[in-house]
């Protein structure tokens, strides 16, 4: 095999190249995890006390510093006590990998301490109603100003220089004034996505829209088009796949402003969840917790990019497997013999 | 360099035959009159005049060339005349009617495509007829069928429902002039359509551009800047002169219809040929010659 030249600029790798290097770069994190946490010889400054011998401050389980360990035990053989043994640790904050795998299930199948607290699905699913909702009522507005913005300079001027003196404000600074405007549950957790999203999604939007490629909006007047028709025929269409896009990664934005939100008013959601069990100091749920938030979102993004190259294959240049499917039906029920599609 | 001594004849002796067709194309009606058209734009340097009293009339049915050094604003005049562009000065009757704005009667052809990409090429050939409102097309047909039959016209009966990005850029030109047709626009403009083609594909796209003109109503006016595509496709040509864009002279091309690309070597066609270089690239004094100093060993030379 020729051997890959890697450090061409822009130069695009193999199908097989791609996989791998893509894998690694979930693989190469969790193999430094793994290697602070099972080689003792890289971290570990503490001691985890398997046997406190006879000095009477330790524990079992007890977690010492290393130098601390060293010096108490010292001082025992001098004083003819039983030194303690233990075994070299990491810090409490920081659980091995099988650790925190172990704890994706076990946190999901644990109840809550006390009984009127949820559990984590339900914790999870209350963060995830926050987002949707606090992105709806955004998008609601913030998408088809965006796209007046991007078409008419009057909205452009009318809006444009709020929205950008706007979105300097950081969300979070308004945490108090939505809890005494909107109270205590999910009303202000809501307008804290929603501040932190629409002006960003406002301006973003309307730059999307500009990017339509004038020569289209001239071919289209010359065909006659005009007004409306010329914004719901040519405009709309033409940029409707790139506010899909716009719409993905500000998704992506909404859920980094939730776990600000949700420390609003009442603690609520997946961020209640991991400060409770940081209180508990149970790490491994508090790591298995944050681990989720990313997989809910590489997740919804990687199946609504799917969605999107489904539903915009003249971008996406791929036939979209509903058309696959209805080619292959139309084919193996052909009554027509000898009619064939030419292909460029 | 030394001239070869081809006797040719002057670019306005006519044939009996094309005297007669040009005739015959004058007492055609005037589609398409332009009068004293200016154009100037603000700059940074002051005002630039773009062009300046452009003024030419187009027959029914004619075939006209534009064509001029780079500069002229051959671009800007057809962009004025599609109503994409404001003119400064002068005016633009079509059908004796005083125009603004761009229209449906008025088709253009881009060098860019311009094809909506998220549209097939049954729906990009209907989209004037839709947008024009008529559920009904033109001839009384659907507009589908109508927007078939253009589509079959143009050769692409098996690409009705493939998208742009699927065609080669001959084809897209063809689905642009259908889509164009379709309106039955009473003059196409055409910028340079076969400006990004290669040569082959220029040649074919031509071929086709004089088939259709032949049997369909309408009248074209095209835009270039290649001299043997202006005087293989026109009736007329316009020479534009750059600084500031002026007509500088009409000239009726003598060469008899039908084209094919075996006259590109007859007499007529090379005076026209010869004229149009006299015109557009002025026969200089001296050759521009850049400051090179000799980088080869002595006895190295390539002439």
């Amino acid at each position: 095999m020729a051997r890959a030249r890697y450090f061409i600029i822009w130069k695009e790798l193999d199908q097989k190249r791609r996989r791998v290097f893509q894998l690694f770069s979930f693989i190469i994190p969790l193999v430094t995890w793994a290697i602070i946490s099972y080689c003792p010889a890289v971290w570990h400054p503490m001691v985890k006390v398997s046997d406190p011998g006879e000095i009477a401050h330790f524990k079992v389980d007890a977690m010492i510093l290393k130098e601390a360990f060293h010096r108490e035990n010292a001082k025992a053989v001098e004083q003819h006590r039983r030194p303690a043994v233990g075994v070299p640790a990491n810090p409490v904050y920081l659980p091995a990998p099988h650790e925190v795998a172990a704890s994706f299930y076990k946190a999901f199948v644990t109840p809550p301490r006390l009984p009127d607290e949820p559990w984590l699905h339900q914790s999870l699913w209350h963060s995830i109603t926050v987002i949707i909702w606090g992105f709806l009522i955004s998008s609601a507005v913030a998408v088809p100003l965006g796209i007046l913005c991007g078409t008419y300079r009057l909205f452009s001027y009318l809006t444009e220089p709020f929205v950008e003196f706007f979105r300097y404000l950081p969300a979070p600074a308004f945490a108090a004034l939505a809890v005494a405007v909107l109270g205590i549950y999910d009303g202000p957790k809501v307008a804290i996505i929603v501040i932190g999203t629409f002006f960003q999604q406002v301006l973003m939007i309307a730059n999307t829209t500009q990017r339509l490629d004038p020569a289209l909006l001239e071919a289209a007047q010359t065909l006659g088009a005009r007004g409306i028709k010329l914004f719901s025929r040519v405009v709309i269409p033409g940029i409707l796949p790139d506010i899909y896009r716009d719409m993905r990664i500000l998704l992506g934005w909404a859920w980094t402003y939730l776990i600000v939100a949700e420390v609003v008013g009442n603690s609520t959601g997946i961020t209640w969840f991991i400060n409770q069990q940081a209180k508990y100091r149970i790490y491994d749920n508090v790591y298995a917790a944050i681990i989720m938030i990313g997989i809910i979102g590489l997740t919804t993004d990687l199946v609504l990019a799917w969605i999107g190259s489904q539903l915009f294959t003249w971008k996406s240049r791929k036939k979209s497997v509903l058309s696959r499917l209805s080619a292959a039906y139309a084919s193996s029920s052909k009554v027509k013999p000898g009619f064939s599609q030419e292909t460029p | 360099m030394t001239s070869h001594d081809v006797f040719l004849p002057s670019y306005r002796e006519q044939s009996p035959e094309v005297r007669a067709r040009f005739r015959k194309i004058t007492e055609r009606p005037v589609v398409l009159q332009v009068n004293k058209l200016g154009k100037t734009f603000d700059s940074v340097k002051g005002e630039v005049q773009a062009l300046k009293d452009v003024s030419f009339e187009v027959h029914r049915r004619e075939f006209i060339s534009i064509i001029g050094p780079s500069g002229c604003g051959k671009s800007t005049l057809i962009r004025i005349l599609a109503g994409l562009e404001e003119n400064s000065s002068g005016e633009i009757l079509l059908d004796g009617r005083e125009v603004s704005g761009p229209g449906p009667e008025r088709g253009m052809v881009f060098q860019g495509y311009t094809l909506f990409p998220w549209l097939t090429v049954l729906k990009n050939v209907m989209f004037g007829l839709e947008v024009s409102g008529n559920s009904r097309g033109i001839t009384g047909n659907t507009t589908e069928q109508e927007a078939r039959d253009w589509i079959e016209m143009v050769g692409l009966t098996n690409f009705a429902d493939s998208y742009p990005h699927e065609l080669s850029g001959g084809m897209k030109q063809r689905v642009a002039i259908a889509r164009a047709l379709a309106n039955r626009p009473r003059i196409l403009l055409m910028d340079e359509p076969f400006g990004a083609l290669d040569a082959q594909t220029r040649a074919k796209m031509q071929s086709y551009l004089l088939q259709i003109w032949k049997n369909v109503d309408v009248t074209i006016l095209f835009i270039t800047h290649d001299l043997d595509e202006a005087i293989y496709l026109s009736d007329r040509i316009v020479v534009l002169k750059a600084n500031p864009g002026e007509v500088q002279e009409i000239i009726e091309v003598p060469v008899e219809h039908p084209r094919s690309p075996e006259q590109f070597l007859s007499l007529e066609f090379l005076a026209t040929k010869k004229r149009l270089e006299e015109l557009i690239h002025p026969p200089r004094e001296t050759e521009e010659m850049l400051p090179i100093i000799r980088m080869t060993q002595i006895g190295d030379d390539v002439y």
